[in-house]
């Protein structure tokens, strides 16, 4: 290893390998991977993100909630994401298919918060859907609707305005030391109600031909056994 | 606590008198002591500035009302800037600083003219301030490993130009014909770091590839830069310190280039295996996966190398300050290689997967290895740069201790932390937010790891500053005439 030329050399060829071998290929390959045409219901799956949850899809990459939270569902039996016993995080597990109208892929690799890759289709802490009101409640203080939750306030996304007229349907329904002064109201800003748009677009239901061979049912629901992974 | 150090021999720029060669190393030492001051200056207040805000962030994961009402502070942004902040500050400009120093020596061969180093230094940090504040000010890309803003990294590839091509020019400089391990090691990292970050900045960031592609990419580019350029500028230093300070040969030499090209050739392929069970096709993780158990060969035969060469030599640990950190940070790599044979195993990817415990995987690598080593090649390079001695042998001792306790708190506490959120998120029984409240002692105990490892880094970078203000004087006075004499000679 004492002639430069020959050394430059391998140190390319070294990278080249691991760059065609993963990069390239991947590329070449699944890379090319195109939506799946339902002739039955006349659309192509995945679908894309309505305006303004795209948008929202911005608000969650500047506030970096992927630092805490995945948006991947692994198969059953693959630590409890889905499946039988699993807390129920998707309906089935998520394939390559499913991210590929997104300009930006958000997997993530921490779950200090839980997954949210299917949120919409989820329960919440009180068992019932997840709605704008109650992600608008849970983002301006998670105390509110969760006990014990360890997400930050997101209050900044939120602003106290004077009711002109008719109180705005946005508004949140606060009581006691929360609630704000008489003839004001508290409402979502344009960012807070992008971001909610978005986390209620998350939704990871259809059945691709792929995923039927791996597609499994969520568990059948046992009285007192079911606990749904929530906030 | 100013106690003269010259009673210590390595924390003295002293030589060997009367040789030929020792007239050359002052010479090339001279060379560079501008541009290495300006990197390690720059090194080590992006140092402070990531502890700020690992601090900030370590602080938030327990206390989350803490700092709440301004989305600046937020997570989500403070933790991306600190990773950033550490990696691209602290890590570059003292990787660019070490590896030049080494080429040099190695190569026999002094810096001619430092104005175009200095200028790519400039902009390198000025392309990192950019990028972290544009962090924090909600530019990020959210791609972990690339959160920094695509307005700043065009600059960091031209910046990284400016500087990495000196590495080259010491080399052609230089009179030996011999080409020793530490600069296969700084060769390879010096041309593989623009390929793996060109290539991500391209598919990810200006030209998004489609679907988890891009969680392919990215996932190669993250541990790449971790094995390919940080690992292998640590293990340069390694190569350069471990004989020359114990005064004998590297054990096993033979098997060294061996390791070498293990590592590029199978280790690049490894880091994939962080993805097993995603959405990416099977083959990939299970090529990760063999990748990953192979890393095994190189673990044994850098063993071999380290260990073998220090067998025998323990006590030269208690005397000299660069073989402590060197060691220290040797014992790391291997646990390092080891966690990523063991994740490689799916059962306990499934566990693992998505906890705590990478993060004490990250903090491991960058700082109880890559680090650590770093430390160690400072503590020797700049008495030498500067011709004069450490200020204060006292607070190297405090760096020391603060250093090695504090990887060993942060690790411990984010490791065993991090196996409980696993083992407790695996189990559908247990509601999440009693995973985040088990989770709590384990986040404090890693906050006050922090805390002691701060300490450390001021005492470091109080030591280096005083150092170059009673060498400063020399410096200036240097700094002209190589300033007025060098320009005839870089044309």
């Amino acid at each position: 290893m004492n002639r430069a030329p020959t050394l430059f050399l391998g140190v390319f060829f070294a990278l080249a390998f691991s760059f065609v071998g993963l990069v390239l290929t991947n590329q070449l390959t699944y890379g090319a991977f195109t939506t799946h045409v339902d002739e039955d219901e006349g659309k192509a799956f995945p679908q894309a993100l309505p305006g303004i949850a795209a948008q929202g899809k911005l608000v969650y990459q500047d506030l970096g909630c992927i630092s805490c939270h995945t948006q991947q569902v692994r198969r059953p039996g693959f630590g409890a994401d889905t499946g039988e016993g699993s807390r129920g995080w998707g309906e089935r597990q998520s394939v390559a298919r499913d991210y590929l109208r997104e300009e930006r892929v958000l997997l993530g690799s921490q779950r200090i918060g839980p997954d949210l890759r299917n949120l919409a289709a989820r329960k919440n802490a009180d068992g019932a859907e997840f709605t704008a009101d109650w992600l608008y409640r849970y983002l301006y203080d998670p105390a509110l609707v969760v006990k014990d939750s360890n997400q930050p306030r997101y209050a900044f996304l939120f602003k106290t305005q004077q009711i002109v007229g008719q109180p705005s349907a946005k508004a949140l329904k606060l009581s006691g030391d929360h609630a704000p002064a008489a003839g004001y109201e508290i409402v979502p800003t344009a960012r807070g109600e992008a971001l909610v748009a978005y986390l209620l677009s998350l939704k990871d239901t259809y059945a691709y031909p792929e995923t039927k061979n791996v597609y499994t049912p969520p568990a059948p629901k046992k009285a007192g056994e079911k606990k749904e992974g929530h906030e | 606590m100013a106690t003269d150090s010259s009673h210590i021999p390595e924390l003295t720029p002293a030589r060997s008198a009367s040789s030929t060669l020792s007239a050359e190393t002052v010479a090339i030492d001279a060379s560079l002591r501008t541009p290495l001051t300006v990197l390690i200056g720059s090194a080590l207040v992006w140092l402070l500035v990531a502890s700020v805000l690992g601090l900030i962030s370590a602080w938030k994961l327990h206390t989350p009302a803490f700092m709440d009402s301004c989305e600046y502070v937020t997570y989500g942004r403070i933790q991306p800037a600190q990773s950033n902040a550490f990696i691209f500050g602290w890590g570059f400009n003292a990787a660019f600083a070490v590896s030049l120093w080494l080429m040099a020596r190695l190569s026999r061969g002094s810096l001619p003219g430092s104005a175009v180093l200095l200028i790519g230094t400039v902009f390198w940090n000025v392309g990192v301030t950019l990028g972290v504040g544009g962090i924090i000010a909600g530019f990020s890309t959210s791609i972990e490993g690339l959160e920094l803003p695509g307005f700043a990294t065009p600059l960091l590839l031209v910046a990284y130009a400016l500087i990495a091509a000196w590495a080259v020019v010491v080399f052609r400089a230089g009179r030996s014909y011999q080409i020793y391990a530490s600069q296969w090691y700084i060769f390879a990292a010096l041309f593989w770091f623009p390929w793996l970050y060109a290539v991500a900045q391209v598919m990810l960031v200006f030209s998004p590839v489609r679907g988890t592609v891009q969680s392919v990419v990215q996932t190669w580019f993250a541990s790449n830069l971790f094995l390919l350029w940080f690992a292998s500028i640590a293990l340069a230093a390694v190569y350069y310190f471990l004989p020359k300070l114990l005064v004998k040969s590297v054990s096993n030499y033979y098997l060294a280039s061996l390791s070498f090209w293990w590592l590029a050739i199978f280790g690049s392929w490894a880091g994939i295996a962080r993805l097993i069970g995603g959405p990416i096709p099977a083959w990939v993780q299970t090529f990760g996966a063999a990748a990953s158990f192979m890393l095994v060969v190189p673990l044994v035969i850098l063993g071999m190398n380290f260990f073998g060469t220090l067998s025998g030599s323990w006590s030269a640990l208690k005397d000299n300050v660069t073989l402590r950190f060197i060691a220290f940070g040797i014992t790391a790599f291997s646990l390092v290689l080891i966690g990523w044979v063991l994740n490689a195993v799916h059962g306990i990817a499934a566990i693992t997967q998505f906890t705590y415990v990478t993060a004490a995987e990250t903090q491991l690598g960058l700082y109880g290895f890559f680090s650590m080593v770093v430390f160690g090649s400072l503590y020797y390079i700049v008495p030498r740069v500067l011709n004069t001695a450490w200020a204060s042998a006292p607070l190297v001792g405090v760096h020391f201790a603060a250093s090695a306790v504090g990887v060993i708190v942060v690790v411990g506490s984010l490791l065993v932390g991090g196996i409980n959120q696993g083992l407790q998120l695996a189990d559908a029984h247990v509601a999440f937010a009693e995973i985040t409240k088990a989770s709590q002692s384990y986040l404090f105990a890693a906050t006050i790891g922090l805390a002691i490892l701060a300490i450390g880094q001021l005492a470091f970078a109080l030591n280096f500053f005083w150092t170059l203000g009673r060498a400063s004087a020399d410096c200036v006075r240097s700094a002209k005439t190589l300033l007025s004499a060098q320009p005839e000679a870089a044309r």
